[in-house]
């Protein structure tokens, strides 16, 4: 184990590349044919996402019946799928916003594209509320907007919230990821060989010209929007915390659920965010610029927000137990040793006893065993969210109503198909945008900024 | 060539050092018209080129301040003014659940604006146009070299002396930049064939899926499942029931909510004895019978009971309720004439419900006191 | 912008003014509370807590930011540290301060009498948690602990004061990591047994996060007003620039919002739910004049050091902070009464001399303790191999 120099800052991009070739490397999925194996992860996705609309169209023309959901478990897989992705999402935004704030060079190599994971998950959490709504077509009454009803929607209503919320969301990342990707369409343009390239990245860069005029306004406004895409990542998932802990369901209403889901969500999507890297620094061989050090970093994310996690559920069972309300307790305990304990114990094991193995450096900087804590992780988050809807709907406060929620074949098939949609727009990003920012990443470059002292 | 336009005088370095260090040089000259380019932004070079700081903070706070006041004030007007609904027991206007909106809208209003303030505004971009584009400098500087550029614009310019003092900073290469003539003396026209043409099929386009998922998609198989159920609609025939009916009759015995039986029917003394006005004399029953007093009794019975008709001999006219024998009468029999009418004067049971027919009672006693009031009264 | 190459720090004396300060304000506060032990015992009793939850804020808030810097590898910081050490050491008296309320538990706790909790089914259902030998077996173990880390992080440093070893950094890491969970724990279950059950029936499960976004603040806000004052009186270090005070200002902005970000959460949920056990607790906050009292707190609180900070030129300004920083002391001290004041004076809020008399105390605790322990040591961990980093530190 080599000791560290704490004198020294530690380089984000390994050995000391010249700038050009930052160019080369990162535009070079974009010019080069796409292989065998990147077909071949193509078919994998496209067929899940079939077997997703498959699973759509049979619920669109049969209705929600054939899902799960029934009394007494109203909220079943959709919201479950729709808890989970949007948690995905939010790593994206926390490294590109906070860890932009916090002034860590090392989210240079990964912001873009873990952005660009915020904004697919954010679109495959999207599915699953309008769906759940029975008509998506007519999902535009969410909306205030004036009707011939003249009818306005709850502003009382976390669902409503949440549309909000979520909606927003999307546009802050997808201008936020825009506003990234401007000088590198500039640079892309420069480098355009075909003239249907150069006439798309010269309309995507807007005319971009690396003036310092515009650099110094460029680097304001990113730092603005850092500092509202930050409050906002965490306004989406309290929000989305919301939906559950105003209800005055017990399991559901409880104060801690705003901090506890956000520190879930920046779990879980880190694990897929860690998962995603892991592949593509390989595949595109950006091991010096996508370094173990970055990938050790994120690992200790990962264990402290585990941590959060299960501060969460202990704080929980405390004050159930502390509370002395009969009902609270049971919920508790029912979680823990009832019909749905097998979930609850896939949730600790993986949520809370998983991460603990970062505590070994070794550990935290061997890529197959991270790469498998964060699948689990990715499991375990899940189960988080399944645990909290289905245990305390199934066993509420009228006993002869209680049930075993089954999700049915479709309800797996529409999951299935969620991935199916998240992966392919991962992989057509990776293909046609460059996945690392060019410009970021070259101003973190040892020797790429003056040296203070001599004048 | 000659007959090109200078934009720009052009040079290019290779370290961040020579560059900060070459701002700073042209800024210490005077010009004023000149730019650096940088494929990222360097540290410093803001305070060597002396540029004052960015005033788009404030263009977020403007917006943003404003996207929490129209929320607010938008949540508060639908919520509270035009579609008042108590949802979980909150009042009409319950600000700690506005506030996550308000903050989204905030943010959205202030993240949207200040990129499109930046770009518009600031930059004035889109702009494909600039001399700078498919030069080798800017090729240059978008990669990994670092320029800087001074306008022929500028006061103080001069070629020569240019030249002589980017030699001296030490640069590597040092190129003039022409306008493209081609594109500087292009207009643009908005009444070209080829936009109008765009205008006609976006319009096209745009009526016609508008026509179809309205008119069409609407009436197609699964988006019309809503209007078509298979649930029998009121005065619709149904083959269910042998007597062909949709509706059905009430089972017998069946009770409307808030009816009250009337056990006697033709039995106008028992009613006397029996039936006592349930209603206090307040103002507020008195002005219900006033009122329906007027609707339902005065045009037979006249304004003040007097029997003076309104209808003009078209129909028989009521004796007056003034009479010694309806004074003397309890308020049950009064009542049990309501509800099953007397001589030419029908039911008005259906018409005035229990309150009302008792409020009417208490009227008609004032009148009857307004017309023979006792000793005691004055 | 210079960089500084070698480090020219000589340790000088502790200006006369602050050890003045802190010196009367002790003074003075130990003599009004005193007299407040001795008028009104029950009252002094609620003020004590006020003035133990604010130190242990101050104290235990420290050492999470010691901790926090050598586990995110922070360098902007590290000039700073050792004030945080110095205001850290005031764990060693929370024990002296913690004293008087253990002499009168049963005037301030409500569960800890025998014939209340007996005629309480809800009560003798958490007996197992509430009851006074558990209690102070528990206050006892957080006293320890906190002494304890705080010993293992500051000998540390003061070592390497003089030997300058690495190692003795990468010791300090190893020791955060597990610091920051046992903080986690003791410093909720420190607010649940000093402020939660004192209303025994309320319960709320985010309320230890809520005492930790104001232990951020109090002890963020001390350690930015001493910063402030002693590179004013150039006793740091040469080359403080404004990405120093920018660092400090814009976290205390982003613990402001965290804490009403809390604050709100808890709220929100109690209302809308409108669960009768958990809203009287905000409904006794609304009772009376304690509206006045909650309103200030959002204004006071929130409002004013948001707006006070919102700027980025205001957040470099070593006045603005100083300002600020006094602001949020004041603030957290406020938001500590509300939580703590309306158990003891139900129909509305009382403020008199007893209540001055102890934030007075507990200003001149903090002075005089940091001034103590600065006499003694450096004021910078000038054998940190972090330094010289975190002194050319730039955005």
């Amino acid at each position: 184990m080599s000791v560290v120099d704490y004198t020294q800052e530690l380089s984000v991009v390994e050995g000391k590349p010249p700038l050009r070739s930052i160019d080369e490397l990162i535009s070079r999925p974009l010019n080069t044919k796409p292989t065998k194996a990147y077909y071949i992860a193509l078919t994998v996705t496209l067929s899940m996402l079939g077997i997703g609309v498959i699973g759509l169209l049979l619920s669109f023309y049969y209705g929600t019946g054939m899902w799960g959901n029934n009394n007494p478990v109203g909220w079943g897989f959709p919201i479950v799928n729709f808890v989970f992705w949007v948690g995905i999402g939010h790593a994206g935004t926390l490294i590109s916003a906070i860890l932009f704030l916090l002034r860590q060079k090392w989210r240079n190599g990964i912001a873009r594209f873990a952005e660009g994971m915020t904004i697919f998950a954010v679109m495959t959490a999207g599915i699953f509320p309008a769906i759940h709504v029975g008509r998506p077509w007519l999902a535009g009454y969410l909306f205030p907007y004036p009707n011939q009803h003249s009818l306005w929607p709850n502003f009382n209503s976390p669902l409503l919230w949440d549309v909000f919320a979520v909606s927003t969301y999307f546009i802050v990342s997808f201008v936020f990821w825009y506003v990234g990707l401007i000088p590198d369409f500039a640079v892309l343009r420069d480098r355009a060989t075909t003239k249907i390239k150069k006439t798309i990245y010269s309309v995507t860069s807007l005319g971009w010209r690396n003036s310092n005029r515009h650099w110094q306004h460029y680097e304001m406004v990113y730092l603005v929007l850092a500092g509202f895409a930050t409050p906002l990542v965490l306004s989406v998932h309290t929000i989305v915390s919301f939906d559950f802990a105003v209800a005055v369901l017990p399991g559901w209403h409880s104060t801690i659920f705003p901090p506890y889901f956000v520190a879930g969500a920046v779990f879980s999507g880190f694990a897929m965010v860690q998962n995603v890297l892991i592949i593509i620094r390989k595949i595109f061989k950006y091991e010096h610029i996508i370094t173990i050090d970055t990938l050790e970093k994120m690992n200790k994310i990962m264990m402290l927000t585990g941590m959060l996690v299960g501060y969460a559920y202990a704080m929980e069972f405390f004050i159930a137990w502390y509370s002395g309300n009969p009902i609270e307790q049971f919920t508790f305990v029912n979680r823990a040793f009832g019909p749905y304990a097998w979930a609850y114990w896939i949730m600790v094991s993986c949520n809370v006893l998983m991460p603990q193995l970062f505590w070994f450096r070794k550990i935290r900087r061997t890529i197959p065993v991270m790469f498998v804590i964060a699948v689990f992780v990715n499991v375990g988050m899940w189960f988080e969210r399944f645990v909290i809807t289905v245990t305390s709907l199934a066993n509420d406060f009228l006993p002869s109503s209680w049930a075993y929620y089954k999700p049915t074949l479709v309800d797996g098939a529409i999951l299935l198909g969620s991935f199916g949609f998240f992966f392919t727009w991962v992989l057509l990003f990776s293909k046609t945008l460059p996945v690392v920012s060019i410009a970021e990443i070259k101003s973190v470059i040892d020797g790429s900024q003056p040296s203070h002292g001599e004048h | 060539m000659d007959n090109k336009t200078l934009y720009s005088y052009t040079a290019l370095f290779r370290t961040p050092d020579e560059i900060i260090h070459a701002a700073e040089a042209v800024q210490e000259k005077g010009y004023v018209k000149y730019d650096v380019n940088t494929p990222y932004p360097v540290h410093g070079m803001d305070k060597a080129m002396k540029l004052k700081p960015s005033r788009l903070p404030f263009v977020s706070m403007f917006f943003g301040f404003s996207g929490t006041f129209f929320s607010l004030f938008m949540m508060y007007w639908m919520a509270s003014i035009d579609y008042p609904v108590i949802v979980g027991g909150k009042p009409f206007f319950s600000f700690p659940a506005y506030v996550p909106i308000m903050f989204e809208l905030t943010v959205l209003s202030a993240a949207v604006m200040t990129v499109i303030v930046m770009l518009a505004v600031f930059f004035k971009l889109p702009n494909l146009r600039h001399p700078f584009h498919d030069t080798d400098y800017m090729k240059a500087v978008s990669s990994d070299q670092y320029g800087i550029s001074i306008e022929a614009e500028d006061e103080k310019f001069n070629e020569e002396e240019i030249k002589a003092l980017f030699e001296e900073l030490g640069a590597h290469k040092i190129e003039p930049i022409y306008f493209d003539d081609e594109e500087y003396t292009f207009k643009q026209t908005v009444f070209e064939p080829k936009f109008i043409s765009l205008l006609v099929i976006v319009g096209l386009l745009v009526s016609g899926t508008t026509y179809f998922s309205l008119n069409k998609l609407m009436n197609m198989i699964p988006f019309n499942w809503m209007r078509f159920q298979s649930k029998v609609i009121t005065q619709e025939e149904s083959t269910f029931f042998s007597d062909g009916f949709g509706m059905r009759m009430p089972v017998k015995g069946t009770v409307a909510r808030e009816h009250i039986p009337y056990l006697y029917a033709d039995k106008p003394e028992e009613a006397a004895v029996n039936l006592v006005n349930p209603l206090p004399v307040t103002k507020a029953n008195l002005e219900l019978g006033h009122t329906k007093f007027n609707i339902f009794c005065s045009p037979c019975h006249g304004y003040f009971g007097e029997g003076d008709s309104r209808l003009r001999g078209q129909f028989p006219n009521p004796p007056s309720l003034h009479s010694e024998k309806v004074r003397n009468w309890k308020d049950g029999r009064i009542y049990h004439v309501l509800m099953e009418g007397q001589n030419s004067m029908p039911s008005y049971a259906s018409q005035l419900n229990y309150n009302e027919r008792w409020a009417v009672i208490l009227y008609i006693r004032v009148l009857q006191r307004s017309l023979n009031a006792k000793e005691t009264d004055l | 912008m210079s960089s500084v190459s070698e480090i020219e720090y000589t340790k000088k004396s502790i200006p006369a003014p602050l050890r003045n300060a802190g010196f009367v304000l002790l003074a003075v506060g130990l003599v009004l509370s005193l007299l407040g032990i001795f008028t009104d015992p029950q009252r002094s009793a609620f003020n004590n807590i006020i003035l133990l939850m604010m130190l242990i804020s101050v104290s235990v808030g420290s050492l999470f930011l010691i901790s926090l810097e050598y586990i995110a590898g922070a360098v902007w910081s590290t000039p700073f540290r050792r004030i945080f050490e110095h205001l850290a050491s005031i764990v060693l008296v929370l024990p002296i301060v913690a004293l008087p309320i253990l002499f009168n538990l049963h005037d301030v706790f409500h569960w800890m009498h025998q014939e209340v909790m007996d005629a309480d089914p809800i009560l003798q259902s958490k007996a197992p948690y509430l009851n006074e030998t558990f209690f102070l077996v528990r206050v006892g173990f957080y006293f320890a602990v906190w002494i304890l880390f705080y010993f293992l992080l500051t000998s540390n440093s003061k070592k390497q004061d003089k030997t300058k070893d690495q190692k003795l950094t990468k010791r300090n890491i190893t020791i955060s990591a597990i610091f920051l969970p046992v903080f986690a724990l003791t410093i909720s279950f420190a607010a649940i047994d000093f402020m939660m059950s004192l209303e025994p029936h309320w319960f709320s499960t985010i309320f230890g996060v809520y005492y930790f976004s104001g232990t951020v603040l109090a002890s963020l806000s001390a350690g930015t007003f001493i910063m402030v004052y002693l590179s004013k009186k150039n006793l740091l270090f040469k080359g403080i620039s404004e990405d120093h005070y920018y660092s400090f200002g814009a976290l205390l902005f982003a613990f402001i919002n965290f804490w009403a970000y809390i604050a709100f959460s808890q709220f929100l949920l109690i209302w809308y739910a409108n669960l009768p056990e958990e809203t009287v607790w905000f409904l006794q906050r609304w009772e009376g004049s304690w509206m006045y009292i909650s309103i200030l707190t959002i204004i006071v609180h929130f409002a004013v050091p948001y707006f006070g900070l919102l700027s980025q030129p205001s957040k470099m300004n070593p006045k603005r902070l100083a300002s600020m920083s006094l602001w949020i002391i004041f603030a957290h001290y406020l938001d500590l009464y509300w939580i703590v004041m309306p158990t003891f004076s139900e129909s509305g809020f009382v403020f008199g001399w007893i209540e001055i008399g102890y934030f007075i105390l507990g200003l001149g605790i903090i002075i005089s303790v940091f001034v103590f322990k600065a006499s003694k040591g450096n004021l910078i961990p000038i054998g940190d191999p972090k330094l010289k980093r975190g002194i050319n530190f730039r955005l």
